[in-house]
């Protein structure tokens, strides 16, 4: 076997593995194990429909469904980010004793909150038979364009994060700070026409929006938004360049700071 | 025959830092930090060259803090030098600190796929070699257990066995290690030295100099982060012994 293929295969397997440890550790121990996957969604989604509909009683058409479209990507971008700031820190015997590239542990959490994330999914779909249009063949089209965009600019912030933890702690404390200061700040709770026009810039200059937007454009209303995904495609390169940078930067001294 | 580790004028220095340097000195020292500098440094390793063949047996000897086994990480690369360039030129199996990428909620089984596959081979390499490693553990009934209700000795022979069998190209060892009873300790250092013997690479950290001697068909004095002695392992143990009374 040539070796340049067996690396290769090495290297995908490590990924394999690596993602697949984070979503059975995740339920190790746990009597219905993987299927939390599937329920906590629904039951969220439970939840936020009492919510909405019995105790706020929001006259916005079809408001769970608009809620949760944004909510699901969101999720799988905060908790990725949240989960990755303790990612090298956390594998502390790994990263000393072990060589392998140290940014498989930020690519499989991110993998390992993207199956929570494909698990949603059922939910949206059902929602969108029942209040939108169905999936359809933009579904096709979009999805995999939007997943790939979001999974590099996550990477790039979560490459970024999780190194600059290491030598900086105090960065998981700015990190919960900044995740809810975000998931305000971006369109999910309400919809960008509700903001005043004098604050709709803060709104603008945030690349989630455009993401968010795309998403729920594609769910709710089976609508390809080219322009959204161009902007977060864009950003998203940003994102990740940066964070690549940054990784290999601060990773060749993370032995002596971890 | 071929140098399949080659280190030339390495040099490794660690920071030394306080804890929580406190916001003040953080920033103002934030751009030498950045940089790597730092106003009071530990030279863990002061310019090392050595270079070892294809087959060879290198023991490494010296004084606890000489820089063993900063240098074994440097040649692993799970750390990089200051100055200095190290090639390794095959997949390299460490028995440091075995069982390293043990997760104690995951089973034997779960537990050997992924050492395997950080160890150097594919996850077919590791199912195919999967029984044998199970069976040289001496743990078959408690393979699908995690590995967190094992007891020590448990532990230790299968993280062994699993490095042992991933058919090691360059063996990177700090100490022969004791693992589990009598009799299994004999059988971990038979296949070790069965390994060493049969012509696989390996570098060797040991202050037992019986062993070095013994085993290895080269050996380096290392004393201060530099080489003090360097030649066949009778002649460097015996300067070695000399000096240190």
């Amino acid at each position: 076997m040539n070796v340049f293929d067996h690396e290769f295969r090495r290297k995908r397997d490590l990924l394999w593995l690596l993602t697949k440890k984070e979503v059975t550790l995740k339920y190790k121990r746990t009597v219905l194990g993987i299927v939390w996957s599937l329920l906590n969604p629904i039951l969220l989604a439970l939840v936020m429909f009492i919510a909405f509909k019995v105790f706020m009683k929001i006259k916005m058409e079809n408001y769970t469904f608009f809620f949760l479209s944004a909510l699901f990507p969101w999720n799988w971008f905060s908790a990725s980010v949240v989960m990755s700031t303790g990612t090298l820190i956390g594998n502390v015997n790994l990263i000393k004793r072990v060589r392998f590239p140290r940014h498989f542990l930020v690519l499989s959490t991110i993998l390992g909150q993207l199956v929570n994330f494909i698990f949603a999914l059922p939910i949206v779909v059902g929602f969108s038979y029942f209040q939108g249009e169905g999936p359809g063949i933009n579904w096709l089209i979009t999805f995999p364009i939007l997943i790939v965009i979001q999974f590099i600019a996550t990477l790039g912030i979560c490459l970024m994060i999780s190194i600059v933890n290491a030598y900086f702690r105090d960065m998981e404390y700015i990190v919960g700070v900044v995740i809810s200061l975000l998931f305000w700040m971006t369109p999910i709770v309400y919809p960008l026409k509700m903001v005043p026009e004098a604050y709709r810039f803060y709104l603008a200059i945030n690349p989630l929006t455009y993401l968010i937007t795309a998403w729920r454009d594609l769910f709710m209303s089976n609508h390809i938004d080219w322009g959204s995904i161009g902007i977060s495609f864009g950003s998203s390169l940003i994102f990740v360049l940066l964070g690549i940078l940054v990784f290999q930067r601060l990773g060749k001294r993370l032995d002596e700071v971890i | 025959m071929s140098d399949i580790v080659e280190i030339k004028d390495v040099w490794k220095k660690f920071p030394m830092r306080r804890d929580r340097p406190g916001l003040k000195e953080f920033l103002v020292n934030l751009p030498k930090f950045i940089n790597g500098n730092s106003n009071s440094n530990f030279w863990a390793i002061k310019g090392v060259t050595f270079a070892v063949k294809q087959g060879e047996c290198l023991g490494i000897i010296g004084k606890n803090g000489a820089g063993k086994s900063t240098l074994l990480s440097l040649i692993l690369g799970t750390i990089y030098p200051t100055k200095g360039n190290i090639n390794v030129s095959q997949e390299i199996t460490p028995l440091l600190d075995i069982g390293a990428g043990f997760h104690p909620d995951l089973t034997g089984r779960e537990n050997i796929l992924i050492n395997g596959v950080l160890l150097g081979l594919t996850k077919d390499e590791v199912l195919k070699r999967i029984e044998e490693i199970i069976t040289f553990s001496e743990i078959k009934e408690f393979v699908d257990m995690p590995v967190r209700t094992y007891s020590t000795g448990m532990y230790l022979k299968l993280a062994f066995s699993v490095a042992i069998n991933t058919n090691p190209k360059l063996l990177l060892i700090d100490e022969i290690l004791s693992v589990g009873d009598e009799a299994f300790r004999k059988k971990s250092k038979d296949a070790l030295l069965q390994l060493i013997k049969g012509g696989v690479t390996t570098i060797f950290v040991s202050h037992n100099l019986t062993a070095v001697k013994e085993i290895c068909n080269r050996a380096i004095w290392l004393d201060g982060g530099k080489i003090r002695e360097e030649g066949i392992p009778e002649k460097v143990v015996e300067e070695y012994l000399k000096y240190s009374g």
